[in-house]
């Protein structure tokens, strides 16, 4: 597993609407701030890449210090799961992603769930964290 | 590293510019403006000032085509150890400016410039710029013309622009021929050239031969320099070729990297303006050798003191913003991760800084804005680890830029950018939005980056000592992100929004508002007292069709003007205050001051009245701000100044809607009024304010209070409406209308009272009278009343069952205005009905009282109805009533019995009064007019007390018993009715309820309680239906009446007038033993002749019958029994017999007769149901009293 692990849900209009420090390094409030700066700066290179690749998974697209962004879109665009992480098990993040991607749209299907609206399922929450465990 | 640096940095001369001697800043900066448009010099221009002194080493200098480029340092550059490597490092020359009226000693001048020309030892040329000098410095210049200082005589703008053109083209001449020197001596002699990298140990240990052709590699890689700079790439490019050569022989890695960006940079500027893809590879190719050779001069042992990592990272700087140009984003970004990663490893501080704002402006040039945010948040950081005030002013204006990717941008960035028209089009039409466009407004809503943008900005604006940006930042925070902030979180912003406060000047207004959150809540409609109607100038009636008449709130002829005014209007009339409520929330853990908060009107023609609020934790309140028009146009609101925290702000309704808004869909972290307790509201849109010119403003109340006015059932009250114009307008119409429920109990309206005093000026005050009649109250009003007997009386008030009194009114109607008001004064007339007397049930009773048997027959008349009246006049009228004469007796008297039942706590009088119409005179006692009135003694009927009252009937009768009232009977009887009897029918049916109701509307019941409340009890319908089932017993007289008298002999009959007299004496004087001669007297009372067999009975006291059987006591003599006779219409037959009584006592006589052959009349009179059934008729009891002999 890796050490630091910053995982979001990027809905429509760039809002994110999901959240979690999967890491097993401890959690210190400025690195989860900094996570979340170089996630929302990679939007800008993952508006560009996502256009010139039939490819879901985006692989490590960008990265600042040791840690590395790898970015799965859905189909339309509108959705764009990130992962800041510092290992390179690109196997391990893109099962992943596969998977998280199918968690995403079981909530989707949800009718009381409003498209783009914060994912506050538990459910959610605790299904995202332990595939974490089992694939980064 | 230094900053902005790009591949044709190599080619620009640096040139110093150093203020001189006193100079306001914005002096200088004037000054420096105008020397900063020329960066570029055409070597064409410059030609006249160029004076050849030997051969040119630039054999290639393109003269026609090429260019010098300046680059300003303005306040100059510290000297850098690089100079030696890249010569464009170099200060080449310096000019000073100087102020001349604040520097009026030119010596010191001079020497302040040599001063400061010290440190620049590298410049060739110095000069020193005096700008409007005064005529004594022109003069003392005149006389020492000194070179350095050049004057700028004063003149227009133009003219010192184009003066300074030729001096920096004086300039750019002197640079040349500088470098022209420097390059020969170059060329000549050897120049030692050094570089920090160059260690003293390598410099010892390396061979003769190998040192002696490095030395000449860099010396041909620096002429390359000068010839870049001299604007000759050609020449340039054949130094560095040579240079290229000898330093890839020596493996002087650096030099090589250095002499192979300056071939590019000649390369890009002999090919300027041309786009060749070409090129760009090959600039991008060698670039890219010039990083791997920069690298690979990097030295272990060194790496401590100096390193050549900064030169790789400009260098790949240069090449990014090279590609930047081009548009080719992804190497950019490539090359600038990776230069950001080198980053990590600069070993000084400012490097990095530089490093970072470069990246963060490639990425900016590249529209990479949040990449470009998250750099320049890296640059704030390395500033803010300064720990000095510069610095953290750095940091919070670098911060600045950041927030619009970050999306926290301060309301005054937005404000600017956004034109006008835009912002009052959000305005108007905020009030459908659809789902895409709510989620657009929360675009990139990354809560917890904000809020440490925000804290950041916040921190370094504290310690730049800049409270408003503080404030700003600390407002937003607060108000965006409450939710996120724990509460002593919230009270330290709190306190940091007080102190920044502190240390602005009171009255600081700030774009950015802080809290409350601030909805509209509703605009109270007016008090119904001040209703504006529209006028309709076309018509009489101006206030029709104003508002809706009818039943329906849609109607299909109104659609046509609605359209223009879809959306809610709104009138407000000048110098009248105007209230608007607002609801206001702190949702955070503090108590909240609100100093000031009024509305915010933009348009000028509004005074609102600033009131203060204090708001606890987690609270909201609504509010009402109130103000008055003050001109005639539109007022539009879009929302609240509010001054708290010690600064002003501006708040938009619009901003809580669309966050509102984003609350319902998901989208924000809260609500702040639901979170504060407050419930959901309906998007409340500010409606099209007009205001118009005043109006007159009439305010009425009811004079003796306006509390209801409390009416028993039926009541008759008069109560007074003073209408008063309290506006500044005088009333020129005015018209009373009445409307709502109940309008028939306003039983009249002084309309004159208020028409006569038109035009009402204002101050004047008009009473108009009205009368009121309480109206009964109904089943469920009953009920009502008696399920809560208490405080009813409010709620009934209120319930609008009261009638309302309208006053439509307005002033004098300008010929020119279009749309002209006028106003509603509405004032409810508050009349509480409290249940009076109640009526219990009605019935007729019958009463019998057998008429004694006199010498005096009885009259016709006299025999139907017992009544009499006493001949007297002189008696009273009341001592009238009932008085039953017992020589006629009362048969057939019918008295209507009213049960009420006082239900209340005060006392009634009940007065029963008919009215009779004397129709036949011959009896009626009263002469004095064709209708008088009898009033009955009144009843008093006590609290909680039922009382009985009775009305006689008698004098309804009819005298004649006409076919016409039972033709409804008589058709029962015979179906086959023509047509013509049915219409006939008809007719008398109408007859029939006519003369019910005639009867009815003869009685009245009036009651009073008290001295001043007195009405009268509506009981028709109750009579009414008592005397349905038996009004022909009531109305009509029988067909047949009887009358018995003691037969007179015939003297007695001759002087009848005597007998008059003194038949007191012998009334009723009947002997025992003796023969006794009788009459019975038949009255035929149709207008057919009757056959009929009379009968006659006499009975004892004890009923039996004394005339037959054994014990008869009674003998007679003629016919007593089946005595036929026939008898003429109206016409009355006697019929003599006489007894002769045995025994005294008192006997009752009786007569009785079949009729035979009866007509229809009389058998639905009988109301007999077969045809051939007897009918018999009987006539009422005598009494006679028989006295024993004496």
């Amino acid at each position: 597993m890796t050490s630091t692990a910053c995982f979001m849900i990027v809905s429509r209009n760039d809002i994110p609407i999901y959240e979690a420090e999967v890491g097993a390094a401890p959690k210190k409030e400025e690195a989860v701030h900094q996570h979340q700066f170089i996630l929302h700066a990679a939007l800008d290179i993952v508006q560009d890449i996502a256009w010139t690749t039939s490819a879901m998974f985006l692989k490590s697209i960008d990265r600042f210090n040791d840690l590395v962004v790898s970015v799965y879109v859905t189909a339309a665009i509108h959705t764009r799961l990130m992962l800041l992480h510092d290992s390179r098990n690109d196997d391990g993040i893109k099962s992943f992603f596969q998977e998280v991607h199918e968690l995403y749209i079981k909530s989707l299907l949800n009718p009381l769930y409003l498209p783009g609206s914060r994912i506050k399922s538990s459910h959610f929450d605790t299904k995202v964290r332990a595939l974490a465990r089992k694939y980064l | 590293m230094e900053p902005d640096v790009s591949i044709e940095t190599s080619c620009m001369i640096r040139i110093a510019v150093l203020p001189i001697g006193q100079i306001a800043p914005s002096l200088f900066r004037d000054y420096v403006s105008m020397l900063d448009r020329h960066q570029k010099i055409d070597l064409s221009t410059i030609n006249s000032f160029y004076t050849e002194h030997q051969k040119s080493p630039f054999s290639n200098q393109p003269w026609e085509s090429g260019s010098l480029r300046f680059k300003f340092m303005i306040g100059g550059s510290p000297p850098s150890p690089w100079e030696d490597f890249q010569s464009n490092r170099k200060i080449h020359a310096v000019i000073g400016i100087c102020h001349c009226p604040s520097s009026p000693d030119l010596n010191s001048v001079t020497e302040q410039f040599q001063a400061a020309c010290k440190p620049y030892a590298a410049a060739i040329v110095h000069r020193c710029f005096a700008f409007c000098p005064a005529d004594s410095q022109l003069e003392q210049h005149d006389n020492k013309k000194e070179g350095s200082l050049i004057m700028f005589p004063p003149a227009d703008r133009q003219t010192l622009e184009f003066h300074l053109q030729t001096i920096v083209q004086d300039i750019a001449a002197s640079l040349l021929m500088g470098f022209e020197n420097w390059v020969l001596q170059a060329e000549s002699g050897g120049t030692i050239l050094k570089t920090p990298l160059d260690s003293q140990a390598s410099l010892v240990s390396e061979e003769v031969i190998k040192a002696k052709k490095r030395r000449l590699g860099r010396a041909q890689k620096t002429i390359g320099d000068y010839c870049l700079l001299s604007g000759s790439p050609v020449d340039a490019n054949a130094h560095y070729s040579t240079a290229l050569e000898l330093s890839r022989l020596t493996g002087d890695y650096f030099w090589y990297a250095g002499a192979l960006e300056g071939s590019v940079c000649a390369l890009l500027i002999d090919r300027m303006g041309q786009k060749d893809p070409a090129v760009e590879d090959e600039v991008k190719y060698r670039y890219n050798s010039v990083i791997l050779h920069y690298r690979k001069s990097f030295i272990q042992d060194n790496a401590q003191r100096v390193s050549p990592l900064s030169f790789e990272l400009e260098a790949t700087l240069k090449l990014a913003r090279f590609l930047s140009r081009r548009v080719q984003a992804k190497e950019v970004v490539e090359l600038l991760t990776t230069a950001a990663d080198g980053g990590k490893s600069l070993i000084d501080a400012s490097d990095r800084l530089i490093l970072y704002i470069e990246i963060a402006r490639l990425f900016g040039t590249i529209g990479y804005q949040r990449k470009a945010a998250f750099f320049s948040r890296q640059v704030a950081q390395l500033y803010m680890q300064q720990e000095n005030r510069l610095a953290a002013i750095s940091a919070m204006q670098v911060l600045a830029m950041t927030t619009k990717a970050y999306r926290v941008q301060s309301r005054a960035s937005t404000m600017k950018n956004r034109p006008q028209s835009e912002i009052d089009v959000d305005q108007a039409d905020n009030s459908k939005m659809h789902h895409h466009l709510v989620v657009s407004l929360f675009e990139s809503q990354w809560s917890t980056l904000q809020m440490v943008v925000l804290r950041e900005i916040l921190l370094s604006a504290v310690r730049a000592g800049d409270p408003l940006a503080g404030w700003s930042a600390a407002a937003r925070l607060l108000r965006s992100y409450y939710p996120l902030i724990t509460p002593a979180g919230q009270n330290g912003l709190a306190s940091a929004l007080a102190n920044s406060a502190e240390r602005l000047p009171s009255g600081t207004r700030c774009a950015d508002p802080a809290l409350p959150f601030i909805r509209l809540h509703s605009f109270p409609l007016h008090n119904s007292q001040i209703d504006i109607i529209k006028r309709n100038p076309a018509r009489e009636d101006w206030w029709a069709g104003s508002a809706p008449s009818g039943p329906f709130i849609y109607t299909p002829f109104s659609k046509g003007e609605s359209t223009n005014n879809c959306k809610q209007e709104l009138i407000w009339i000048v110098g009248e205050p105007v209230q608007v409520l607002v609801e206001l929330a702190n949702p955070c853990g503090f108590d909240l001051n609100v100093d000031s908060i009024y509305l915010s009107v933009h348009s000028s023609n509004f005074d609102a009245f600033p009131i203060s609020v204090n708001l606890a934790p987690n609270s909201s309140k609504v509010i009402m701000l109130s103000g008055i028009p003050t001109e005639v146009g539109q007022v539009k609101i879009p929302g609240c100044i509010v001054h708290c925290f010690g600064v002003i702000t501006e708040h938009f309704f619009k901003d809580v809607d669309n966050l509102l808004l984003g609350a319902a869909q998901g989208l924000v972290l809260s609500d702040p009024f639901r979170c504060c307790g407050s419930g959901k509201l309906k998007n409340v849109s500010v409606p099209f304010i007009s205001v118009v010119p005043p109006l007159p403003l009439l305010v009425s109340h009811v004079v003796g209070g306006d509390g209801a006015v409390i009416l028993y059932e039926g009541e008759i009250r008069e109560i007074w409406i003073s209408v008063a114009n309290a506006g500044t307008v005088s009333v020129e119409q005015a018209h009373i209308s009445l409307s709502g429920k109940n309008q028939d109990s306003v039983i009249s309206i002084a309309y004159e009272a208020l028409k006569s005093v038109l035009p009402l000026k204002p101050g004047a005050e008009v009473t108009i009278p009205v009368t009121l009649k309480a109206w009964q109250l109904g089943s469920a009003d009953l009920e009502n009343l008696n399920k809560n007997s208490h405080g009813n009386l409010a709620r009934q008030a209120k319930d609008g069952s009261s009638p309302l009194l309208m006053i439509h009114y307005a002033g004098l109607l300008n010929p020119g205005e279009s749309s002209a008001y006028g106003r509603r004064l509405v004032t409810p007339l508050n009349i509480c009905v409290l249940q009076g007397l109640s009526f219990v049930k009605a019935r007729l009773l019958a009463m019998e009282i057998p008429a004694h048997v006199g010498d005096n027959p009885p009259s016709v008349d006299q025999m139907d109805g017992g009544l009499t009246e006493v001949v007297d006049d002189s008696e009273s009228k009341t001592d009238k009533l009932v008085k039953i004469d017992p020589y006629r007796g009362s048969w057939g008297l019918r008295f209507l019995e009213l049960e009420l039942s006082n239900p209340t706590d005060v006392v009634f009088e009940i007065g029963v009064s008919v009215q009779l119409e004397n129709c036949n005179d011959k009896n009626s006692a009263v002469v004095n007019g064709d209708i008088s009135e009898y009033d009955y003694p009144k009843t008093r009927i006590d609290r909680d007390y039922t009382a009985r009252v009775l009305i006689p009937l008698e004098h309804f009768k009819l005298p004649v018993l006409d076919g016409n009232f039972l033709i409804k009977d008589y058709s029962t009887n015979a179906p086959a009715s023509s047509k013509s009897s049915s219409f006939s029918e008809k007719n008398m049916k109408a007859e029939l309820n006519a003369s019910i109701k005639n009867l009815i509307s003869r009685i009245k019941v009036r009651w009073q309680s008290g001295r001043n409340s007195s009405g009268e009890l509506n009981i028709k319908d109750t009579i009414q239906a008592a005397l349905q089932t038996s009004v022909m017993d009531v109305l009509l007289p029988d067909p047949l009446t009887f009358g018995f008298r003691i037969a007179k002999s015939i003297t007695e009959v001759v002087t009848g007038s005597d007998v008059q007299n003194n038949s007191s004496a012998v009334k009723g004087s009947v002997v025992a033993n003796d023969m006794t001669p009788m009459e019975v007297l038949v009255r035929n009372n149709t207008m057919d002749t009757i056959k009929l067999s009379l009968s006659i009975t006499c009975r004892d006291v004890a009923g039996e019958n004394c005339v037959e059987g054994n014990k008869a006591t009674v003998l007679w003599a003629g016919a007593l029994s089946g005595v036929k006779m026939e008898v003429p219409p109206l016409k009355e037959i006697k019929h003599a017999y006489s007894l002769y009584f045995m025994v005294p006592g008192e006997y009752t006589l009786l007569a009785a007769a079949v009729i035979d052959d009866a007509s229809e009349v009389l058998r639905a009179r009988a109301k007999c149901k077969l045809l051939d059934e007897p009918i018999f008729c009987r006539g009422p009891p005598f009494h006679l009293r028989v006295n024993g002999t004496l």
